[in-house]
């Protein structure tokens, strides 16, 4: 995968309605939003479509990266994470469709937060571990697989408040933990 | 984050979004918020900044080629391969074969055919070799007079690191390479000897090789695309 600034910089040339720039971007990260896709959809089929919405909002929202403070990768794979659990989720409850509107509508400065290296963001595994083992496997199956409560909750065979309470008191050492 | 996890702050409640573990009515709320509140995105950054360090253990996984076909036409319309048929002339070119292949075809229903004399002009073999999904196209035309074959490739290329290599099969025979395809779209090749009088019944056909091709003298990798060689 390229660097981190080779992809912030295409990122900048797709906002500015390069096609190059975009066909770059999309050649040099859809393996990695690809295999996210896959990951929370477990369906080729499905994740083929979840990746093709995905980079069409990518085209659509480029001028909005600069303003969210995220790493370029990051910023991808939130969208492709995003459009994949959007798209379990549709499908499981149509009805639910309208309420999960296009959630990159959010936009917010946050500068300061802005440069996290990718050292720092892979602290998670390290912090991961060090939760108890079902705890941890819970944040994991929230995260890559886009798990609710309630489905985490039904996996781990405990009743849905002490799988909030769980995911509270993890995601709080977590912080903790990371912010050392 | 000081508070328990009976009654979430804001940082957790960032860190639920993140997740997408709130419902969806919580989860609209919360955008609504976030709109409002600039130092509510700090804490959505974290979280997805760090939980993202989490996809280090997912493994990239290459996309299909049609993915990204498919992707470029919904977004920018189907004008992209056109203009490359365009450009090369093929288009116009591939279109006047299929004409011309028709009227052959139906007037050689209508009369028994002659001998060809030999001196006369043999008339040019032509092949499409193309990928299901379109994927991989190359134009083969085989002048017989001048014995050589042409090929253009009109879409699609070598994935990263590995060669197209041209293969040419006789009804009943193994595959004979006939070279690798060069990086430029456009080459010229040799046909075998004991393939040029044969050429019309050949299928033609490429495969996915190592650079440089494949050693054992067999397609060891795919087989992308394959065409049937018919007079033009």
């Amino acid at each position: 995968m390229a660097q981190s600034e080779d992809i912030e910089a295409l990122i900048a040339r797709t906002a500015l309605g390069d096609r190059k720039a975009f066909a770059t971007l999309y050649d040099q990260t859809s393996a990695k939003l690809f295999g996210v896709a896959l990951r929370v959809l477990n369906n080729r089929a499905n994740a083929e479509d979840v990746l093709q919405e995905t980079y069409m909002k990518i085209w659509r929202y480029a001028d909005r990266y600069t303003s969210n403070g995220m790493s370029p990768m990051t910023w991808l794979i939130t969208i492709a994470r995003n459009t994949a659990i959007d798209r379990i989720r549709a499908t499981r409850d149509a009805a639910d469709v309208d309420a999960l509107a296009d959630r990159l509508a959010a936009p917010g400065p946050t500068p300061e937060q802005s440069a996290v290296a990718g050292g720092e963001a892979a602290r998670i595994v390290a912090c991961l571990d060090q939760l108890e083992q079902d705890r941890g496997q819970a944040v994991r199956g929230a995260y890559l697989q886009g798990l609710s409560y309630a489905e985490l909750a039904e996996k781990f065979s405990v009743p849905l408040n002490t799988m909030r309470t769980w995911l509270r008191r993890s995601l709080i050492s977590l912080k903790e933990c990371m912010e050392q | 984050m000081t508070t328990s996890s009976e009654t979430p702050d804001d940082g957790l409640l960032a860190a639920e979004y993140v997740l997408r573990l709130m419902p969806p009515r919580e989860e609209s709320a919360f955008e609504d918020r976030l709109a409002q509140e600039p130092g509510l995105m700090g804490y959505v950054t974290f979280w997805a900044t760090r939980l993202s360090g989490m996809n280090d253990e997912v493994a990239p996984v290459a996309p299909p080629s049609r993915t990204r076909r498919q992707l470029m036409e919904r977004l920018f319309g189907p004008t992209q391969r056109q203009t490359l048929w365009q450009r090369t002339g093929l288009w116009q070119a591939l279109s006047f074969a299929a004409v011309a292949l028709a009227a052959f075809m139906a007037l050689q229903m209508l009369r028994t055919p002659e001998p060809t004399l030999p001196g006369t002009t043999a008339p040019l073999l032509i092949s499409e070799i193309a990928a299901e999904d379109q994927s991989l196209r190359v134009l083969a035309v085989y002048d017989p007079n001048e014995q050589r074959l042409t090929v253009t490739r009109t879409a699609g290329q070598a994935a990263l690191g590995r060669a197209l290599e041209l293969w040419a099969i006789a009804e009943g025979a193994a595959p004979v390479s006939l070279g690798v395809l060069p990086d430029e779209p456009r080459a010229t090749l040799a046909l075998p000897a004991d393939l040029r009088e044969q050429v019309a019944g050949l299928t033609l056909a490429i495969s996915d090789e190592p650079p440089g091709g494949s050693t054992t003298g067999a397609p060891t990798g795919a087989v992308l695309a394959v065409g049937q060689v018919t007079e033009l």
